[in-house]
């Protein structure tokens, strides 16, 4: 009896569901119906047609009004209909549907679709029409490169894919949509080549993506916070850019590209650590100068991250490693100067810090004096109050260039944080600390991994094949392999006994 | 329990590894001092010494292998339950556990004493030990991916020291070397007894077998990584040799380090600052596999969950590591854990070969005899 009552209220409310989610058969209602499920806004248009007894309804900021007088109206206007079908044959609008759910009819309003409405009928037609919010492709700021194209992504889902189409012309680029948010409703879009990227992958990122539960994202960065293997390290593990064909170079050598709507990043997927301190330019340039970058590169990051806390090691405990000349400089440059060397090397790095802070928040004309105003005026100051000395100052410096040698900013700002606690760890133990702390790194950076492979790969697990594209790069005719990290489908770039001759 | 055993799929190994895991684990805290013991013993033929260790320690791994094969997937904690059945199996098993809990605190102990001798002389021991066993807590949870992840980078980021090598040999006298063979025979078989402490390592063999990929490649890499130690202990003896003088051998504790006091850079000097600190790197794979090894022993022989067990033996490392603290203790320590070591690493692996062949033969016969 009970249950049977259940079911029953269960069955009706079902059916309640259904009819509301009808659409209502007169103009009245179907209007009464639109505006309350959009909040009565301001932005709401209705117009009715002529007399032709059809009815639009829309967002008006999100369509395109040529459009809609061009393609919707004047074609309609001067006629009369009596079904959807005939009005469909009349419209020459490419992206056109029937519906007579209302839910699909409000969703798809919010995308910049035009409702036209027949009076009587059961279904209604949705005319995608958006307006093209947003800005014209620009030049690659932040990834700027000398050798090599220049255009970056924009924010529009739909430019950035067909950016990527454009380099890679292959009918196996597979786009698939999701939606993230149950608020902000974000379009997004794993992109991949299919025969090369792995699908395991493939099917871990859209599991992570259609798990989240989340009311909105805003940007490609939250999302890859969310969608990492570990968010809890301070390592990020999938790498954010704006350049298009260094997402197609991660493309072809099997890896995910996750593009969001709204947002000029594009995530790539699966990341090593040293994938970090590569840039396309690398591969543009010849493999010498190449792999010359690269090693800079890598050597700035082990410079940027123990140099501070080498000298904090040094004159705390260690003495005895400076040898004598140099020592001499040291203690001179040292002797005015009244706080330890931890409290020292805090202060210029905190110094150092606030600069690179305000410098980032300015526009770029006052930016520039803000490098005269820190770098002149409290850097010399510094010294002749005697607050720190030279060659701290000439450290720090150094440390500092050094983070901002690192291409991805992402990565950039965790170099520049790691040398914090090695400040410490150098200032209690000296040499040993710094010791300790590489070697939490190393075992913490074993531990982690992107998209279930090693993050330190391809040096563990060692694959030495794929080394000959990591540290170094040799040269094109050698690394004919796709990395392993991917998992590729497809192993090979090209085969390379046939290529022989010709590369 | 199960006798054979098989890891998950994600938990294997390439057996080129094992190279990096033996030259890791041999490479320990023995290598800092072994020079003026084998010395003391041998004299100038110190070095024929570790040549003979060196090839004793190819035919014990050799004939490890070859218990191993006999008994399928297994371990030692899997293939003394076979061949001495329940109870004594698992007293054994309890011992070998023992062993392993006993060379961390070796290494960690004569490491912390190596740092307070030589740079930290005020900071107390169980700052070192707390410290040590919260990487090494750190480092054992992320499984043995990420231990032998240790040991190869251990291997890896140390190769630079191997260039050092040249500054004292610029200081030299080859005539040390003479006359060869001059000390008696026993006097180096004595001298190759007392490489034990800095030989050992490969045992650790026993337990990683099951997770290697390819078990037909382990000869070769396992002779590989024990070959390219035997090299470096025998470099390191033949230096010490021309390098020192005998009095002067035979006072220095630690000749490895020594040998590093005489580098200098333009930018810097007392080098020996430096590797010790470094060497916290060399040691970190010995303690995660010992540490590892004891673990998986217990897990394997009792079945209990690990994340107990792993607080008690941090434990019960810690809490001896605070005692033992001077030279006479550390080394009387030494001496007794190198005789234990000697039975378990270099005489047991022959009792255990001819127990498990017979078993063997045995149970071969009794299946045709049925």
């Amino acid at each position: 009896m009970f249950f049977k009552k259940k079911k029953f209220t269960k069955e009706k409310a079902e059916k309640q569901a259904k009819n509301e989610n009808l659409i209502p058969t007169s103009r009245e209602l179907m209007s009464a119906e639109f505006k309350k499920r959009l909040q009565h806004s301001a932005d709401i248009l209705e117009n009715e047609v002529g007399n032709s007894g059809i009815t639009l309804f829309s967002i008006g900021n999100l369509i395109d009004k040529t459009m809609l007088h061009r393609d919707i109206i004047e074609p309609i206007i001067s006629q009369s209909f009596d079904s959807i079908q005939v009005i469909m044959e009349h419209l020459s609008v490419g992206e056109i549907r029937k519906t007579d759910h209302m839910d699909t009819v409000v969703q798809s309003v919010l995308d910049g679709s035009v409702v036209i409405y027949l009076e009587g009928n059961l279904f209604v037609l949705l005319a995608h029409i958006p307006a093209r919010l947003g800005r014209a492709l620009s030049f690659a700021l932040n990834e700027s490169q000398v050798v090599g194209p220049q255009v970056a992504f924009t924010e529009s889902l739909m430019i950035n894919l067909g950016l990527i189409r454009n380099y890679i012309k292959d009918s196996n680029l597979s786009v698939e949509n999701l939606v993230v948010g149950s608020r902000s409703n974000k379009s997004v879009a794993i992109v991949s080549l299919n025969g090369i990227a792995s699908q395991q992958m493939v099917g871990i990122v859209r599991k992570r993506i259609q798990n989240l539960k989340i009311d909105a994202i805003l940007d490609s960065s939250q999302l890859a916070q969310l969608i990492e293997d570990n968010s809890l390290t301070i390592f990020p593990q999938l790498a954010l850019t704006e350049r298009p064909d260094r997402i197609c170079d991660w493309l072809l050598k099997g890896k995910l590209a996750i593009i969001v709507d709204g947002s000029s990043l594009v995530i790539g997927s699966p990341q090593s650590f040293v994938e970090f301190f590569q840039t396309l330019e690398d591969s543009n340039v010849n493999w010498q100068i190449g792999s010359f970058l690269r090693l800079l590169r890598v050597s700035a990051l082990f410079l940027s991250v123990f140099f501070t806390a080498i000298y904090v090691a040094c004159l705390t405990f260690h003495y005895e490693v400076i040898p004598q000349t140099l020592l001499i400089t040291l203690t001179e440059s040292r002797a005015r100067v009244p706080f330890p060397p931890i409290i020292e090397a805090f202060l210029l790095e905190f110094v150092i810090e606030l600069l690179r802070e305000a410098g980032a928040r300015l526009p770029t004309k006052v930016g520039q004096t803000m490098g005269i105003v820190g770098g002149i005026v409290i850097g010399t100051a510094a010294v002749q109050a005697g607050f720190t000395s030279n060659i701290l100052i000439i450290i720090i410096a150094l440390a500092a260039l050094g983070s901002f040698v690192t291409p991805s900013y992402t990565m950039g700002n965790v170099i520049r944080i790691l040398r914090f606690p090695l400040i410490i760890l150098a200032g209690f133990w000296g040499f040993y600390g710094i010791m300790y702390g590489f070697c939490f790194l190393l075992i913490h950076l074993l531990r982690q991994s992107s998209l279930g492979s090693p993050f330190l790969a391809p040096f563990y697990p060692p694959r030495f094949e794929d080394w000959k594209d990591s540290l170094i790069r040799l040269p094109f005719s050698v690394t004919y392999k796709r990395p392993d990290q991917t998992r590729p489908e497809d192993e090979y770039k090209y085969d390379y006994k046939k290529a022989k001759d010709h590369n | 329990m199960k006798v054979q055993y098989q890891p998950k799929q994600q938990y294997l190994l390439n057996t080129f590894l094992l190279f990096f895991i033996f030259h890791a684990m041999q490479v320990g805290i023995g290598i800092q001092a072994f020079e003026r013991i084998i010395f003391s013993e041998a004299k100038q033929d110190a070095w024929i010494s570790v040549v003979l260790a060196g090839i004793f320690s190819h035919v014990v791994v050799y004939i490890m292998i070859k218990t191993l094969q006999i008994n399928g997937t297994s371990d030692i904690y899997g293939i003394q339950i076979t061949v001495y059945g329940k109870w004594i199996g698992k007293i054994l098993n309890c011992f070998f556990i023992f062993y392993c809990l006993l060379a961390f605190m070796i290494i960690l102990k004569n490491y912390i004493e190596v740092l307070q001798t030589w740079i930290f002389p005020t900071v107390p021991t169980w700052l070192f030990s707390v410290s040590i066993l919260l990487l090494v807590i750190y480092g054992f949870t992320g499984g043995i991916r990420v231990i032998v992840g240790v040991c190869f980078f251990s291997f890896i980021l140390s190769i630079w020291m191997l260039g050092l090598i040249g500054y004292p040999l610029r200081y030299s006298e080859l005539n040390h070397l003479l006359p060869i063979m001059e000390t008696n025979i026993v006097s180096i078989i004595k001298g190759t007894h007392k490489m034990t402490l800095t030989i050992i390592g490969f045992e650790i063999l026993y337990v990683v077998y099951p997770f290697l990929k390819e078990k037909d490649k382990v000869q070769k890499f396992a002779h590989l990584g024990i070959a390219a130690t035997n090299i470096l202990y025998l470099l390191l003896m033949l230096l010490s040799i021309i390098y020192f003088s005998p009095g002067q051998l035979e006072k220095t504790i630690w000749p490895s380090l020594t040998l590093f006091k005489i580098i200098k850079l333009p930018f810097i000097e007392r080098i020996e600052y430096v590797i010790i600190t470094f060497w916290l790197l060399i040691i970190l794979p010995n303690l995660l596999l010992y540490l590892w090894a004891a673990i998986q022993g217990v897990k394997r022989t009792f079945g209990k969950k690990s994340k107990w067990v792993l607080l008690i033996f941090i434990l019960f490392i810690f809490i001896p590591s605070l005692f033992f603290n001077s030279r006479i203790n550390i080394n009387r320590l030494n001496h007794y854990f190198s005789i234990i070591a000697f039975y378990i690493v270099f005489c047991y692996p022959f009792i255990l070969y001819a127990l498990s062949l017979i078993r063997k033969k045995l149970t071969s016969t009794m299946e045709k005899m049925q």
